[in-house]
């Protein structure tokens, strides 16, 4: 009963504490999106920072412990990124909008997966509900480096109308690798046998010349192309074309027309490399 | 009654110089909100910063990118002999369930071995980590990230197609996997005002596909609609139901 005299304190005192979160939030979103430290500014402080051995703590952490916090965290960047293949090379968010229950913000974030740059922009809804968060993305925008492609445009604006940034991001993911694993493969063969393997269009191209070191004029063109569909599946297409003097074809016709087919069979069987080995040293042992 | 009276005046007391407190700081905060948003036409800070604001503007910076990588589907940290990940999984736009993995390196071998995780049984977890965790740990990554993806996807289409149409359609049988799923659905004949009923099966063989490798729709009777079941195949599954729907009331009308 004389809980309804102090109703009315109550209330206030607890609107007010309600309006000193929500400022106190703001000011710190306010804080952090707009402030931007040059690298000198961060050394500088560093430095003042090992000055300082004592610090006053005032109940909040001390220095050092900052300190160690920063530390653990830049070292799970770095191992996430291994890991994952992603690289963020710059970030930036607004907060558009913050209660107790839900967050909007709005982020720009360019990176790198691999060798493949992107650059997305997207609207983040989060919303908590007893125990639960849920995340929302919506708006997204996506900018790729290999953009021109038709098929990766294609997959673009297919995910962009969902909004499904984890689906693009697996995807890439995905992609990224099989051009790493091309590059990879074509430097490996350029290395090792380089009087045999030329590339025209070097390491980022999407074919390698394997020249006969005995008969002039004979070349296996491999072409291997990596395609991305509209639902995001990488698929790599590998095909061969020789190109056989007049003279060779007289004498070994159907040996000379059987190779497209019997390396497409060892593609199958024994994989990329093994298929190539096969025949670089084919070449190798022509009469 | 006296004391009790003092008690009262007591608290009304207390409650005054607390909501004063609050208002005060309260006006504080007011005022540093509205310096701060005057200021934010200049990025930077003239003077020498403060270490600690550094430090802390730092490690918030830090704790929101690794965060993002939430949004890549795989996100994570260190832990004491290896790495703790958590598998995110979505559908259009909202992020649903995660999963999470523990892998340990055996010394510095730059290998790793699967210890904990909380990834259901009917994901062939054990296998792809036997086939692939040690050479490859990206790809094991990768393609168990499809399983898991297609399966919480598929689940949700199914979710979404009941919470969209709670009284024509009734589930009749799916698996934990929900890559088996038969329902039937009622589509309204606008004319009549009666309903008429079908029934679907879906079979998603491929664990890692998004789409229904076999889809068959029958009237009550087990005649074919192959209008019905080219949109279930096509389209996720309430978005087909809605097409179903819109197409059956505008062969009505017009019909």
């Amino acid at each position: 009963m004389d809980k309804s005299i102090f109703q009315p304190y109550e209330d206030e005192i607890r609107a007010l504490e309600e309006e000193i979160w929500l400022l106190t939030e703001k000011y710190k979103d306010i804080r952090q999106e707009s402030i931007s430290f040059s690298d000198e500014d961060i050394l500088q402080s560093t430095r003042s920072f090992q000055r300082e051995t004592q610090e006053e703590t005032n109940g909040q952490e001390s220095l050092s412990e900052l300190k160690a916090q920063l530390e653990s965290l830049e070292a799970d960047l770095p191992s996430l990124m291994k890991f994952t293949g992603f690289h963020f090379t710059s970030h930036s968010k607004k907060t558009l909008e913050r209660t107790r229950n839900r967050t909007v913000e709005k982020h720009r974030l360019s990176g790198k997966c691999h060798s493949l740059s992107f650059q997305l922009e997207f609207q983040l809804l989060e919303v908590q509900d007893n125990e639960k968060v849920s995340t929302v993305v919506s708006d997204l925008s996506i900018i790729m480096e290999s953009g021109e492609d038709s098929n990766v445009s294609k997959f673009v604006s297919s995910t962009e109308e969902c909004g499904d940034v984890v689906t693009f991001f697996r995807s890439l993911s995905t992609y990224a690798e099989w051009f790493e694993h091309r590059r990879r493969t074509f430097l490996h063969f350029k290395a090792k046998y380089p009087d045999i393997v030329t590339l025209p269009e070097g390491l980022g191209g999407d074919f390698i010349i394997l020249r006969s070191p005995k008969v002039s004029g004979f070349e296996l063109v491999i072409v291997w192309k990596i395609h991305l569909n509209e639902e995001g599946t990488t698929i790599p297409v590998l095909d061969l074309l020789p190109k056989v003097p007049e003279q060779v074809l007289e004498n070994s016709m159907t040996s000379v027309e059987n190779i497209p087919g019997s390396f497409r069979s060892a593609l199958r069987l024994f994989g990329i490399e093994v298929s190539i080995e096969n025949l670089i040293k084919v070449l190798r042992s022509e009469k | 009654a006296q004391e009790r009276q003092e008690q009262l005046q007591e608290r009304e007391k207390f409650l005054k110089s607390r909501i004063q407190e609050l208002r005060q700081r309260r006006d504080a905060l007011r005022e540093k909100v509205r310096q701060a948003v005057s200021e934010l036409g200049n990025l930077g800070i003239a003077s020498e910063p403060d270490p600690r604001e550094v430090l802390e503007w730092k490690i918030q910076k830090c704790r929101e990118l690794l965060r993002l990588f939430r949004l890549t589907g795989i996100s994570g940290k260190l832990s004491p002999h290896g790495i703790s990940l958590s598998l995110h999984t979505s559908f259009e736009g909202s992020l649903l369930d995660s999963f999470h993995l523990e892998l340990q390196e055996r010394g510095d071998s730059g290998r790793f071995w699967l210890c904990r995780h909380s990834v259901p049984p009917f994901i062939p977890l054990e296998r792809l980590a036997r086939e692939l965790l040690p050479r490859n740990p990206r790809q094991f990554l990768g393609i168990l990230c499809r399983h898991l993806n297609t399966f919480v996807g598929r689940r949700e289409q199914l979710r979404k197609l009941q919470e969209e149409f709670p009284d024509s359609v009734q589930v009749l049988s799916q698996n934990s996997l929900c890559n088996f799923l038969s329902f039937r659905y009622r589509i309204p004949a606008e004319s009549s005002g009666e309903f008429q009923e079908f029934r679907a099966q879906l079979r998603y063989r491929d664990p890692t596909g998004t789409r229904p490798d076999d889809v068959t729709a029958v009237t009550g009777d087990g005649v074919a609609v192959p209008e019905h079941s080219e949109l279930l195949r096509r389209l996720p599954l309430h978005r087909a139901l809605r097409q179903i729907h819109d197409t059956t009331a505008g062969t009505t009308t017009t019909g």
